[in-house]
């Protein structure tokens, strides 16, 4: 291994260490360890936000898509950027005026159920760890390729550090990490434009005339339409990925660290600041690759496009840069994966080990050893699947993921803040509905069942690579349906206007600018 | 003061719910108009002759500051608003 490689990976890992250190000894209580006692500011739950959710495939993925598929390629960034708007507008504070560390309390402060807040768990559990395992796959093939250690030695790493961030140092320095993940890559980020941009005079025209000689497509190059040739698949798409991130626990249980809901909209403003800059740069790096690198290049040494940013790096910075921008990897792919099991690690042991099994009645300690043996089991999990999947191609979990969340958990909080007459039997059935309508939609599609490549050597049966135009109105039906079928479950108008007036105000829920909400 | 709340509620929601519907409208231009109008959108624009439906997907960015930034202070004067109603009484 080169020796600026080893050097930047040892300082990333010794510096979150340190943080995990000094996170450690502020989290003996679960305020603490779930939420990081509220304390975080609206900007700093801002970095960690887009920390928690740019995540290798947007970092990598997405300049290795401009640079293949341009048009296409970019469109994803975009679908991710304004599906911010979808959870500020419908889902954020009520969700933070509503739960105290998971998406289970959310759900049941209308619905107050052991096997609600069971489905609720589950549902989470299942969303982080389809997440989590690409993450992994992605960081074994990269350490790989980067930094030349051995696939199952990079997954162990990464599975390591990410349980030991979480077990040691909770939320507290998982938002940390986040935070420094955030800086890093966005000063990367920044430093390497600029580099790439100084290539082209700083003049976007010869940038653009560069990359049309970059590519065999010319100038067709910048027509959409070369990743799907199906314009529904693009909608498809965008709706899932416009609506998938207000059903993702583990972005959403960050708006439980901040104290209101002033600080709420300030965390969301500020990821949006920084997530949209990114993909601009994003977008220029993309293309910077096709005009310095040229496509058959980068294909010739990478056919996924994962290598698109490193290989821009040395060829502009030599192996410094290139150095760092595997550090910023290495950072990322940390992140996102501790937020992951932080998110599993609440689902289990604040919903599953001390509402259901415990009846709300365990001591402090109890909950924090529950939610330390978790962080445990979920890494352990997670790493053995990782390694298992080596040799399969799981970068579709990542989408898959999306339509999940987008099918599942958004119809059931989305209905549950608004609709009057939803009730738990259409939050039952909205929720097993659209996340089984997803997996079997996702397990019958082209990502599974192909001919030429796929994991079953045949005709997909759901000709959608992204089939969320199909799961995401199912997830719905399935809510309302269940809400008519068991309507005699439905609120009095009394009872939903009280819990609509909590929901969107915080009158009553003694959360906003007050610490009454210290404790389940 | 709890049917005043709920009229703020309404309020609010009734606005949120035109900026969303804006916002989500000028999103799904993009692959409604590649699906509809897609001569048009691959036209070479103003922009250094790069095709219209790169200026609209970029638009999106500036789009979800605005849109953010106006909910944001929406929901400032309403707290305000509860503020003040919750000082004279609780609802």
């Amino acid at each position: 291994m080169n020796p600026t490689y080893f050097l930047f990976l040892i300082y990333i890992v010794v510096s979150t260490l340190i943080i995990t250190y000094w996170a450690a000894k502020r989290s003996k209580t679960t305020l603490r360890f779930y939420v990081a006692s509220r304390k975080l500011t609206g900007f700093q739950n801002g970095m960690a936000i887009a920390g928690d959710f740019i995540s290798a495939a947007s970092f990598l993925g997405i300049i290795g898509m401009v640079a293949f598929r341009g048009y296409d390629g970019f469109l994803y960034s975009i679908g991710f950027l304004v599906s911010y708007v979808v959870v500020l507008f419908l889902i954020a504070e009520p969700v933070h005026r509503l739960g105290n560390y998971s998406l289970g309390d959310v759900i049941c402060s209308r619905f107050p159920s052991r096997q609600m807040r069971f489905l609720m768990a589950f549902s989470t559990f299942i969303i982080s760890i389809l997440y989590m395992i690409p993450q992994l796959v992605a960081s074994g093939f990269l350490l790989r390729l980067l930094l030349n250690l051995d696939y199952s030695v990079s997954v162990m790493v990464i599975g390591a550090l990410m349980t030991l961030y979480v077990i040691t140092g909770g939320m507290i320095s998982t938002s940390w990490v986040q935070i420094v993940k955030t800086v890093l890559l966005m000063s990367g980020t920044f430093l390497l434009t600029l580099i790439v941009f100084s290539h082209f005079n700083w003049n976007i025209a010869t940038l653009i005339e560069d990359v049309k000689g970059g590519t065999p497509l010319g100038k067709d190059f910048f027509l959409p339409g070369h990743l799907y040739d199906h314009p529904l698949e693009f909608l498809s798409l965008q709706l899932a990925l416009v609506l998938g991130t207000a059903g993702l626990p583990h972005i959403l249980i960050r708006l439980f660290t901040v104290r209101n809901t002033f600080e709420v909209r300030r965390s969301l403003i500020s990821s949006t600041w920084i997530i949209g800059i990114f993909y601009i740069m994003t977008l220029i790096l993309g293309l910077g690759t096709v005009a310095l690198l040229g496509t058959d290049a980068l294909l010739e040494r990478d056919s996924t496009g994962n290598l698109a940013a490193p290989l821009l790096a040395q060829a502009v910075g030599g192996d410094f840069l290139l150095a760092f921008v595997s550090a910023i990897a290495f950072t990322t792919i940390i992140a996102v994966v501790a937020g992951l099991v932080i998110s599993a690690t609440t689902a289990f042991s604040h919903d599953i080990y001390h509402h259901i099994m415990k009846k709300g009645k365990s001591t402090e300690k109890d909950q924090l050893r529950a939610a330390r043996l978790s962080a445990v089991a979920i890494g352990l999990i997670s790493t053995l699947l990782a390694l298992r999947l080596e040799r399969l191609n799981v970068t579709f979990l990542v989408s898959m993921t999306f339509i999940v969340a987008a099918s599942s958990i958004f119809p059931v909080l989305f209905l549950t803040i608004y609709w009057k007459r939803f009730t738990p039997g259409g939050a039952f059935t909205g929720m097993m509905m659209g996340l089984f309508a997803s997996l079997f939609a996702v397990a019958l599609g082209p990502h599974i069942m192909n001919p030429v490549d796929g994991w079953i050597r045949r005709e997909a049966v759901v000709s959608l690579y992204n089939p969320g135009i199909l799961t995401i109105p199912i997830g719905f039906m399935g809510a309302i349906g269940g809400s008519f079928i068991f309507r005699r479950q439905s609120q009095s108008l009394k009872e939903f206007q009280r819990f609509s007036i909590q929901a969107q105000t915080g009158i009553h829920s003694g959360r906003d600018g007050n610490e009454k909400f210290d404790g389940n | 003061m709890e049917k005043q709340v709920l009229a703020i509620i309404r309020k609010k929601n009734r606005r949120a719910g035109i900026f969303l519907t804006i916002a989500l409208s000028l999103y799904f231009l993009i692959p409604l108009s590649l699906m509809f109008i897609t001569d048009v959108v691959n036209r070479p624009s103003f922009f250094y002759g790069i095709p219209w439906a790169w200026l609209l997907a970029f638009l999106q960015i500036p789009l979800t500051w605005f849109f953010c930034g106006v909910y944001h202070a929406q929901a400032k004067s309403l707290d305000e608003k509860l503020e003040g109603m919750e000082k004279e009484g609780g609802p």
